[in-house]
């Protein structure tokens, strides 16, 4: 756009300015933020998306607090030890109080979790088989077997008021949440603004920034263009387009940080596939599967589809997590090498390649679609015929839900917000049906009795390092075996005016507590 | 006209029962509403209990029939996502809509029956052509290209209006309006704007064909011959009678506006109910999408039937039956 209008716009600025100088008065920072939608709920049991989540961790607390870099930390829990294999004790903060005044007891944490448990949200707690108030400073939690990483789960959970929460009813919760969090709701109208303030009796301290206001703006141009006009301080998911616009601009900057959502393509196992038409299923083969990777140019999808702006994945979780196996990675073990790859399918005896067809949303994730459609062109260069079944997310999920009988080939995205892939792997890679709450999304029916063997080893110790160094071994073996191909993590993308303080989060939690503004 | 009144109230009843049951079948090919609410890794238990909680348990002639009782007693469901009634949710953001599509009628009217009188009286003067051409180009123009055009350039580039939301609201009569104060106006007139352009277009073309139409009849030309000014001829002797069509199309748009806001509302961060139908849709929200739907319905039918009324004040000669 090459409009030149600066002289007039340098008259209307000055306009502006003298404007803005009558109505500043008070000096309380404030700040005013562009999200991508308006949040649906404040009770953090009645449903979850990024939007509500982001205010959920403004106005509650969970025992424990994951920070910005996915490290675990003490929150309304200040200590905790194990009793035996199962048993865990919490002890909680002093004087911790909520926005009402009450102030935090072991009966409002054994409430939430009971009520946690009737809810949508009852997956929150699902390692929890039962709890019970010890003494007046002690939650006793036990889960089904030992799990090393509750104290990762219960950052996903945060503390209701017992009192407050039977007084106005569940429905009333969503208007008039009252939590221990560093800011209090001072007023909603939705799909418009939703402001807090900053609650002053917070344990760990008032807040820097008394107001902080949330707007839902969803065309990402119009994103760009509040914060550009200075009616918002910061935007997230700056639109890929917008970056090099912003970035011209002195007083803005661009903030990208890898996200946790791994792109991942899931293969089936299964002895003849649903979309494959013969009679054997080509992707129980090794080299077909390593085959089909090594034809996937993860860094032309980088820079022809994500701009750039994507990281490509190296395993099935990120660096951070417990699992991460140090030196091992997909880009190096399977290379970009169409060669090779023609090699391998010969070797397996597919040399004319076969058809199959791909599953995948077209509306969920970052150019979901563009994707998939590089994806048909790449696999046609090792012989296999793609063809491609994209659908909005809706339908997706339910779509591919296992037995997923309609799949061989399916593209979705996986986020292990809590900082282990233990889960995932339990979820993904544990064989189908053979025991409840593993393998129920074990898409491809992947199956190794030695992968089994190892989750499970994981899921019975209470011992973080054994579980680590365990379900590292998992890891080499997905990593030879390729029940998935990882392709990449996400970016997230924020702009912000310079006054503004700000690190972005890999959970993606815009959390206004650990910015601040300058005057 | 009591009569007429019940009979249409009765189509009214048979198109609101024919939008809930298109719309129960479409959203059974939506996708399942479940998904869209519990993690992907659910087990089957929870699963369960989250269909047991939305009521999603039951079969789809059952939910009907549940839903058909309800609407009965002035139950409309709940939002699956929103877990309140779905009503309340849509009449929440009902007047920001309305007032968004009231000024664009409003600029709308202003700008193009004047224009479209003088067009429609001077066929042949070269300026008539100028608005002719003009309106070609509002009814081709997208509304979202115009939306951004207007943010680029009286927003970021002038910053003579903000870019999105809605300004300061007051309650009136029990309403929440942003039309009465200062920063209200400030803030609605570019999506109003944005809004207005293609209905701008066609009450012009309308407007001016019907005067042209009306300028030719005998009794124009006598009531020039018999003195009355130039102007008392136009506006009293031709525009009301030229208005018939007019009235018509401003019904029918006024229809098309408040389906068609969800374009501005986006572009704007307007928080109207067409943002509200879209959300839903994606989640597969269905309580809301039929209550939505049956609600536009009803304000079509509504609108239509005051402009059947309207015929008749205009011209006398009509009557309804």
């Amino acid at each position: 756009m090459t409009l030149s209008l600066s002289p007039l716009r340098r008259l209307m600025a000055t306009a502006a300015l003298a404007l803005a100088l009558t109505a500043v008065s008070a000096d309380a920072k404030q700040l005013t933020v562009g999200l991508t939608a308006d949040a649906v709920h404040l009770d953090p049991q009645a449903g979850e998306e990024l939007s509500s989540n982001i205010m959920f961790y403004h106005i509650y607390d969970p025992l424990v607090r994951r920070t910005a870099d996915l490290e675990f930390a003490p929150g309304l829990a200040e200590s905790w030890k194990l009793i035996d294999d199962t048993t865990w004790h919490f002890r909680l903060r002093e004087g911790v109080k909520f926005h009402n005044g009450a102030e935090l007891t072991p009966r409002d944490v054994v409430f939430t979790l009971e009520r946690l448990k009737e809810s949508l949200m009852s997956s929150l707690g699902r390692n929890i088989e039962s709890f019970s108030e010890v003494d007046e400073r002690t939650v006793e939690i036990k889960t089904f077997q030992p799990y090393a990483v509750l104290p990762n789960d219960l950052a996903g959970i945060l503390i209701l008021n017992e009192a407050h929460v039977t007084e106005v009813g569940d429905d009333e919760v969503d208007m008039n949440p009252v939590g221990t969090g560093p800011y209090r709701l001072a007023s909603w109208t939705k799909e418009d603004r939703l402001v807090l303030e900053a609650f002053e009796d917070y344990w760990a301290g008032p807040a820097e920034i008394q107001t902080v206001v949330f707007r839902p703006i969803t065309n990402p141009a119009t994103r760009t263009a509040a914060l550009l006009t200075g009616e918002v301080d910061i935007v997230q998911d700056l639109s890929v387009r917008d970056v090099a616009r912003v970035e011209r601009e002195a007083d803005y900057e661009v903030i990208t940080r890898p996200s946790l959502l791994n792109l991942v393509l899931a293969l089936d196992f299964r002895d003849q596939s649903p979309t494959i038409p013969l009679d054997t299923n080509p992707m129980q083969d090794q080299r077909v599967r390593e085959a089909i990777t090594r034809a996937i140019d993860v860094e032309a999808i980088r820079t022809a589809i994500m701009n750039g702006l994507s990281t490509p994945s190296e395993q099935y979780v990120p660096a951070s997590h417990i699992g991460y196996l140090p030196g091992a990675s997909f880009r190096e073990m399977y290379p970009f090498d169409l060669e090779r790859a023609r090699e391998l399918m010969e070797e397996a005896g597919y040399g004319d390649g076969f058809r199959m067809t791909l599953d995948a949303t077209n509306n969920r994730y970052v150019n979901d679609q563009e994707i998939a459609q590089a994806l048909a062109q790449m696999l046609s260069q090792i012989g296999i015929d793609l063809e491609l079944n994209l659908m909005p997310r809706a339908n997706f999920f339910g779509y591919i839900r296992v037995p997923s009988d309609q799949s061989s080939f399916i593209m979705s995205g996986w986020d292990v917000p809590s900082g282990d892939a233990g889960s995932m792997y339990g979820a993904m890679f544990h064989t189908r049906d053979v025991r409840d709450a593993y393998g129920r999304v074990n898409r491809g029916a992947y199956s190794n009795p030695e992968v089994d063997a190892l989750i499970i080893e994981a899921d019975s110790t209470a011992d973080v390092r054994q579980r680590h160094e365990t379900l590292q071994k998992v890891t080499e073996i997905l990593m030879r075996d390729i029940p998935m191909i990882p392709v990449h993590y996400e970016q997230d993308i924020y702009a912000a005016h310079d006054r503004v303080q700000f690190t972005p989060r890999t959970d993606k939690f815009l959390w206004a507590y650990e910015m601040d503004v300058a005057e | 006209m009591f009569a007429y009144a019940v009979k249409r109230l009765i189509q009214m009843l048979v198109v609101l029962w024919a939008v809930s049951i298109i719309v129960f079948l479409m959203m059974s090919f939506t996708g399942d509403p479940v998904f869209m609410v519990v993690p992907i890794d659910a087990t089957d238990a929870e699963i369960a209990q989250a269909r047991r909680i939305l009521g999603l348990d039951r079969s789809l002639p059952e939910q009907y029939v549940l839903f058909l009782q309800n609407l009965v007693q002035g139950e409309f469901g709940r939002s699956y996502v929103f877990r309140q009634p779905a009503l309340d949710l849509i009449l929440e953001r009902l007047p920001a809509t309305l007032e968004l599509v009231l000024v664009a009628m409003l600029i709308a009217a202003v700008v193009a029956i004047p224009l479209g009188v003088f067009a429609g009286a001077n066929p042949q003067n070269p300026l008539s052509r100028l608005i002719m051409s003009g309106s070609l180009v509002g009814i081709s123009l997208p509304g979202f290209w115009v939306g951004m055009m207007l943010i680029f350039i009286f927003a970021v580039e002038l910053r003579l209006f903000p870019s999105s939301g809605r300004g300061a609201t007051v309650e009136f009569l029990g309403i929440r309006t942003s039309l009465l104060t200062t920063n209200g106006w400030h803030h609605i007139l570019l999506p109003a704007l944005t809004l207005s352009f293609g209905t701008m277009a066609i009450i012009l073309r309308i407007t001016r064909a019907g005067m042209m139409e009306v300028m030719r009849q005998d009794y124009i030309k006598f009531a020039r011959a018999k003195g009355v000014s130039r102007r008392g001829v136009l506006y009293g002797h031709g525009l009301r009678n030229g208005m018939i069509p007019v009235v018509t199309i401003f019904g029918l748009q006024l229809g098309d506006l408040i389906a068609f806001a969800v374009i501005a509302e986006t572009i704007f961060a307007w928080p109207g109910m067409g943002k509200l139908l879209i959300d839903s849709i994606y989640r597969a929200d269905r309580p809301v999408i039929v209550v939505y739907l049956m609600l536009v319905a009803l304000i079509f039918v509504v609108v239509n039937f005051i402009v059947d009324i309207l015929y008749t004040m205009i011209d006398p000669r009509i009557t309804v039956k």
